[in-house]
């Protein structure tokens, strides 16, 4: 069997439909366990049930990219194993770059050279190192997620007011990190989110006059769809 | 077993899981078409993207799940953080009026990203059935153009919801004036001292402590303001 027929083997497909149904379970029992949990600790069925549609309709644009992000790696690393690493963990950059070192490590010019070259031996590399060297996070998680947590929520509950200003903080960072950054890529990437900002002001405005709640589960999805459109029109006035 | 210990508990197994398909898939496929790779053959390839990428993904957690909580295991489980799962996180949160680091916060974070999960798993098995006739229509220069603005769309809509002094219990009264410096240091740093583009995880570990440090002065002095939210009688 030739390298892309490895990839694109029946036992392949097999093993990636096992993984991804385990995963699959995982998070529907994790979701049902903790939407239960939500409504034990006194969390109304409704906000319950909306944070549940918000986040389902806002998750479906970026799974169109990342599905985009499915049909380049599957040229390379055929379509199973593309589709189990863009599933658990993996990212489409990170695969590439993976694949890529890989690659060239054997001599080849790009990891697209090497699936054309079809050499079966080089299979194993590439799935091995594809998996190995994300593990970082998932074995940092495995040992600290619970210190992380328990001692914030220990902070909070021991510090009053301030323990709850100050855990109520930490997600600004978002902010103060990833704005600037954004900022300085550029006016297409300013015209972007300030679009998305603004479509995201206007649904809140039509909630608020309207009383349209139901409107607020697509905020988020409104907002990154219509911000990514008009990336057409910034790019064609920029650049 | 407490609710919050069977949480880590099951948050571990299912990251056990995960990686046993991990390195599982690879074994069986290399074990029966006979092409098991020597293992210098995999640390050489390997080792320079492991240097490249573990002090990111492991600074990730470290930064990301003071604001995920129990939710960090989904969340590293199946990837796509920052484009997809944080956003899904912070935004339910706010949606919802509960701070992260409370147990409500907890709750709401991890239905979001577990709905996010399944969604996103169920959308990409769509996309391997219809791979043939999505092709075309995805990988349109619009498209294509439109998916790299993917990042600043998802931050316009989820900085502006952020950008309020809810606390869950509390408002707090100025609480925004406690990122006004470290945003003007990290836009210092990153056009004229070091880009941080791309080292955003680091970026966030350090910033963090700064945002404590402001709103702890502006607290102590009087600057923000922390205002017990009255509960409406039913």
């Amino acid at each position: 069997m030739t390298y892309m027929d490895i990839f694109n083997s029946g036992l392949m497909y097999v093993l990636v439909i096992i993984g991804i149904v385990s995963i699959l379970a995982f998070s529907v029992f994790t979701l049902v366990r903790s939407y239960r949990r939500g409504l034990a600790l006194g969390i109304s069925k409704t906000v319950m049930k909306d944070t549940v549609k918000s986040s389902a309709v806002y998750s479906l644009v970026p799974s169109i990219a990342i599905i985009i992000g499915m049909f380049t790696l599957s040229t390379v690393i055929g379509i199973p194993w593309s589709w189990f690493r863009l599933s658990v963990v993996g990212s489409v950059v990170y695969e590439l770059m993976a694949a890529d070192m890989v690659a060239t490590g054997a001599g080849f010019e790009s990891i697209g050279a090497l699936a054309n070259a079809n050499v079966p031996e080089l299979v194993g590399p590439v799935m091995f190192v594809m998996s190995m060297c994300i593990m970082g996070g998932l074995v940092t998680v495995l040992i600290f997620g619970k210190a992380i947590q328990t001692n914030l929520a220990k902070f909070r509950k021991k510090n009053g007011p301030w323990g709850i200003l100050a855990t109520s903080s930490i997600s600004l960072a978002m902010i103060v990190v990833f704005l600037p950054i954004q900022v300085s890529k550029g006016a297409v990437y300013v015209g972007v989110l300030l679009t998305s900002a603004l479509v995201a002001f206007l649904h809140k405005i039509v909630i608020k006059k309207l009383g349209w709640s139901w409107l607020g589960n697509f905020i988020m999805a409104d907002s990154l769809i219509l911000g990514m459109a008009s990336s057409l029109i910034w790019v064609k006035l920029f650049s | 077993m407490k609710y919050e210990n069977a949480t880590h508990l099951i948050g571990r197994i299912g990251v056990i899981i995960g990686i046993a398909f991990m390195f599982g898939i690879p074994v069986i496929i290399c074990s029966v078409n006979h092409i098991w790779p020597s293992l210098m053959d995999v640390i050489q390839a390997g080792s320079g993207l492991l240097l490249l990428f573990l002090p990111y993904t492991i600074t990730e957690v470290f930064s990301y799940t003071p604001m995920l909580g129990s939710s960090a295991y989904i969340t590293f489980l199946t990837g796509n953080v920052i484009n997809l799962k944080l956003p899904c996180a912070i935004s339910a949160m706010s949606k919802a009026g509960v701070s992260e680091g409370s147990d409500e916060g907890d709750v709401v974070a991890t239905v979001a990203v577990a709905t996010s999960a399944v969604i996103t798993t169920i959308l990409i098995t769509l996309g391997v059935l219809l791979l043939v006739p999505l092709q075309p229509l995805l990988s349109t220069p619009a498209i294509q153009t439109a998916t790299r603005y993917m990042l600043p769309s998802i931050f316009g809509a989820l900085f502006l919801g952020m950008l309020n002094e809810s606390c869950g219990d509390y408002v707090a009264k100025g609480k925004l004036k406690s990122i006004i410096l470290p945003i003007v240091l990290v836009t210092v740093i990153h056009l004229f001292i070091y880009p941080l583009a791309g080292k955003e995880g680091f970026a966030i570990l350090v910033a963090m402590p700064v945002i404590l440090g402001c709103a702890y002065f502006l607290y102590k002095k009087g600057f923000i303001k922390m205002i017990p939210v009255e509960k409406k009688s039913s």
